[in-house]
Order: C-alpha cells, then sequence, then structure tokens
C-alpha cells in the first residue's frame, strides 16, 4: 500500500486491527463458554456465531477503504489485488475440494477461507504494483 | 498513453511528491502516470490539464 498513508488508508487500519484483536478476544471467549459452560440451544448459536461478528467488521472495514480512498491509482491497484485474491482462493478451494472428494484430503473449516484470501490478497499487492512502475 | 508530465514537472523544478500534494494524489500515482503505465481517470486528466494551464490533448498523447 502508499508509503505515506491516506487518510483513507489510516482510517483502514484504525478499523481493520481493532476487529482482528476483538475477533481473537472473542473466539477464545466462545470457545471457552462452548467447552466449560456448555451453553445449549438458542444461546448456543449465539456463542458460536459470535466470532464470526469481528470478521464481518474487519471484511466491512476493507470495503469501506476500497470506498473512502480518493487516489485513483490505489484504488485500481487495491481492485487488481483483491480480484486476485478471489482468484487464488477460489482455485485453491476448487482443487482442494476435488482432492477432498476423492478421500486424499481432509475437510477443512470454512472459517480458514477469510484468511487464504487475506493472505492471497496481501501477496498480490506488491506485484500488482510493480507492474506500474 | 504517453504523455509530457515529467516534462512539465521539470521546467516548474517540482519534485514528483510536489506534484502529488497539487494534485491531491499519491507519490506512487505520478510515477505510475509519467512512466505512461497508469491512464489517469478523466477527472484527474482535467485536473492536470487545468494545474498546467494546458488542454489534456498537449499533455496526454494517443498512439495510433
Amino acid at each position: 500500500m502508499a508509503q505515506a498513508k491516506s487518510a483513507a488508508a489510516r482510517r483502514y487500519l484504525a478499523r481493520f486491527f481493532p476487529a482482528i484483536l476483538a475477533y481473537v478476544v472473542v473466539l477464545f471467549g466462545s470457545l471457552w463458554i462452548i467447552r466449560s459452560l456448555h451453553p445449549e440451544g438458542p444461546l448456543l448459536w449465539l456463542v458460536a456465531v459470535a466470532p464470526a461478528v469481528p470478521i464481518i467488521a474487519a471484511i466491512a472495514a476493507m470495503g469501506l477503504y476500497m470506498v473512502e480512498e480518493t487516489d485513483e491509482f490505489l484504488r485500481a491497484i487495491l481492485a487488481q489485488s483483491m480480484l486476485w485474491g478471489i482468484g487464488v482462493t477460489m482455485a485453491l478451494c476448487t482443487i482442494w475440494g476435488f482432492l477432498e472428494n476423492a478421500g486424499l484430503l481432509p475437510h477443512p473449516p470454512l472459517y480458514l477461507i477469510f484468511p487464504l484470501f487475506c493472505g492471497s490478497f496481501g501477496l498480490a499487492q506488491p506485484f500488482v504494483s510493480r507492474r506500474y512502475r | 498513453m504517453k504523455n509530457r508530465l515529467k516534462v512539465l514537472r521539470a521546467e516548474r523544478d517540482w519534485s514528483q511528491a510536489d506534484l502529488a500534494d497539487r494534485l491531491e494524489v499519491s507519490r506512487q500515482t505520478i510515477n505510475a502516470l509519467e512512466t505512461g503505465k497508469y491512464d489517469p481517470s478523466l477527472p484527474l486528466a482535467f485536473k492536470i490539464a487545468r494545474l498546467f494551464s494546458q488542454s489534456i490533448e498537449t499533455i496526454f498523447q494517443d498512439e495510433a
């Protein structure tokens, strides 16, 4: 991303990292409650889904950054990197799915798809930026 | 698309950062524009034209 961060990029970081921090706290809280207090019924649903809320906030922060970034070139880099992230994530999930179908790989938890997207999106950024140098 | 941004900037003795400030974009954006690898949107092209008091066609050359 920008070396000198734009105002939108600073807002993005101020939203994204607290959301991830909240995720870690809520995740461990949720796991602890499920394991030690054994909630049931609607309460179990609520406690189980809780870690998804800060992740959705992190996704929203990414979307807001895309909307709020006023530098069109940075926005273009971001959009292309996101497309790479989506492409890589879908390709890997498709490959995994077929290998799993043949009994070669175990079933992975679906919540790993978001970090997989973040990783491939992040890795794509320097490569996408380099094409404009 | 080829353009004369680098020349126009040099004539005024501005750094890439100076031009970036005047156009309210990042320095990377100026760099990508100057190398001709990124074509600006119409609003940014007009902003550049206004800053240098020239028409868009005299700054950007369509390679045909």
